[in-house]
């Protein structure tokens, strides 16, 4: 099959080696869901809110239903058990009357044509009744706030909250001869994975709901699509085709269920197709995180105790969240040995896009915080802050803030020593 | 409306709308998938094709704007037997991850050895700067580029 171009080069171990998908990608033959087809198939397009926080009074169809072309236009009375979610199954297949964010998709329209479907989605009528939203978690995590899930999550807004404690932080403040408070604040990102999402759903020779869609958790797909449509497990099969890069973005439902609710309804193959806009509206997001960190060291600059409190936008559904903000608790003391710990980390709904999974799952916000925050001490003590940090680094038997005895596998101090000498002015500011 | 064009050596007459745009006609009149819709706007590349030896986003070209060009798509390269040099040298160079942007990234840098055999770094960067990956981070890719210009016959 190499044809022109050698396999592995170099031995087993450490050599190179070919990446085997790479032929199909580079040929143009790789297929991803928008590539792939059925005979008589139609198209699906959702009608998603453009309000942030609504009540829905009413819906009307009778303009689509007549559209030209049109198979089917459903709603979340089509759907038999409205949820999914990977931790908590908080988010609707179609809103019924509560919309929690922008983009939530309420009307799920399908006809022959792409270009039909979204003429006569275009026609539904969503009567919203709009409701003030909250976009600040730190107001949403207030008492007294109105809750966005009581049902699920109860009369608080707050999905997660992990206390991270070590050591006495009384004690870590007496000995502390150097104090830095301050403020971070990281923003919201998306993946913007190049491949919109897509899918194709149909119902195969032997009764079989099949979904091929680049997703990254094939397994869990299944089950909430048998879920949602009150099918067996064995009655659903998820096909993972190519994957348009995914970064934490594909692991939440974004058109699967809608796709198979309308191949199951009509019996037809169901294309959907994101658009860039479709796209940004229907995966999570990266979590913002509001960081409050003090920390505390000897004039000698060795840290005696930290004290953080960290703030991550839910935003609308609970996704990844509590894993996310467990790893952001557990990562706040970064690669530095702080005896004295008192970390509050906690995941807050609100009327935000859903945040999830995204490189680093949690891990990547509080660097900003921890970093700045020796940056800082270091000026105060008037060391530089390569020096400051070779005092702090956790080596072999460093114990961290959770209480894990680190065995082997600590590079940091070879790692700074390498990158010394490229550092020569930073390190002398 | 009626329109002629070559698509990968063919010679092709359709009947198409008049708010069709080239990348429709590849994928869902000639089932051409190799070339992708990332954007729809002109902005990341991965629907780029080569018209009259110029890459161009086909989702930015109407159907109608294509007629009685020549279009050539990632399709109309090489094949599992004798790979394009560009092909070569991304596979060899690990230069695709998800490769989504892979055909719009082959064919800009075969556009561009096709006017420039020998094109310098900075040149590359250039021709490249069309196309969008979220993946590699681009160096590889770079590489990939410098690496088909060594092999590439004049
Ligand atoms: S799809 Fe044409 S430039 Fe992005
Ligand atoms: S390889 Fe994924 S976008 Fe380039």
């Amino acid at each position: 099959m190499n044809g022109t171009v050698g396999g592995t080069v170099g031995g087993t171990v450490g050599g190179r080696v070919l990446r085997e998908d790479a032929w199909g990608k580079v040929l143009g033959q790789a297929a991803f869901p928008a590539d792939v087809r059925r005979e008589g198939q139609i198209y699906a397009v959702a009608v998603r809110s453009p309000h942030a926080h609504a009540r829905i009074r009413g819906l009307k169809l009778d303009e689509a239903r007549k559209a030209e072309g049109v198979v089917a236009v459903l709603t979340s009375a089509d759907v038999p058990h409205n949820g999914h979610g990977v931790l908590y199954r908080d988010q609707p297949v179609l809103v019924q009357d509560h919309v929690r964010m922008a983009g939530d998709p309420v009307v799920l329209v399908g006809a022959e044509t792409l270009a039909e479907a979204r003429t006569a989605a275009g026609l539904v009528e969503v009567d919203y009744e709009v409701l003030p939203g909250l976009f600040d978690p730190e107001e949403a995590m207030k008492e007294g706030v109105p809750a966005l899930h009581p049902e699920i999550h109860g009369s608080t807004n707050i999905v997660y909250h992990l206390p991270v404690c070590k050591g006495n932080v009384a004690k870590g403040w007496a000995e502390a001869e150097v104090t830095v408070e301050r403020d971070y604040q990281t923003q919201m990102l998306d993946h913007a994975f190049l491949q919109p999402e897509a899918v194709l759903a149909y119902v195969d020779e032997r009764g079989h709901l099949v979904v091929e869609v680049a997703t990254q958790y094939a397994h869990y797909d299944r089950g909430e699509i048998a879920h949602a449509l009150g099918l067996k497990f064995n009655q659903v099969r998820v096909k993972t085709v190519s994957v348009g890069g995914a970064f934490g973005g594909r692991e939440d439902i974004s058109l699967q269920i809608m796709a198979a609710l309308m191949a199951w309804r009509t019996l037809r193959p169901v294309k959907m197709e994101n658009t860039r806009e479709e796209s940004f509206h229907s995966h999570s997001k990266r979590h913002p995180m509001r960081m409050h960190y003090k920390t505390g060291a000897t004039r000698a600059g060795k840290l005696t105790v930290l004290e953080a409190r960290i703030v991550g936008d839910a935003g609308a559904y609970a996704s990844w969240s509590p894993n996310i903000l467990r790893k952001a608790a557990i990562h706040a003391t970064g690669p530095y040995e702080i005896p004295n710990v008192r970390v509050d980390a906690y995941a807050v709904l609100t009327n935000n896009p859903y945040t999830g999974a995204m490189r680093g799952f949690g891990a990547a916000q509080p660097v900003l915080a921890y970093e700045s925050q020796m940056d800082l001490l270091a000026r105060e003590l008037g060391l530089s802050p390569m020096e400051l940090r070779l005092r702090n680094i956790c080596r072999v038997g460093s114990e961290t803030a959770t209480g894990q005895v680190l065995t082997g596998s600590v590079g940091m101090e070879e790692c700074l020593k390498a990158v010394k000498s490229y550092l020569g002015e930073v390190s002398a500011r | 409306m009626k329109i002629e064009l070559t698509v990968n050596g063919v010679a092709r007459i359709l009947e198409v709308e008049p708010e069709e745009r080239l990348l429709d006609v590849l994928r869902e009149r000639l089932h051409l998938t190799g070339t992708k819709e990332g954007c729809g706007e002109g902005e990341c590349g991965a629907c780029t094709v080569i018209m009259d030896g110029k890459t161009v986003n086909s989702c930015m070209v109407l159907a109608a704007q294509a007629d009685g060009h020549a279009v050539t798509t990632i399709e109309g390269l090489g094949n599992r037997g004798s790979l394009h040099p560009v092909q070569k040298a991304f596979l060899e160079e690990g230069a695709v991850q998800c490769g989504f942007c892979t055909p719009g990234m082959v064919l800009s840098a075969k556009a561009l050895l096709d006017r420039s055999p020998h094109p310098g770094k900075e040149q590359i960067a250039v021709a490249m700067s069309g196309n969008l990956c979220r993946c590699t981070g681009y160096d590889k890719i770079l590489r990939a580029v410098e690496r088909a210009a060594g092999e590439v016959k004049e």
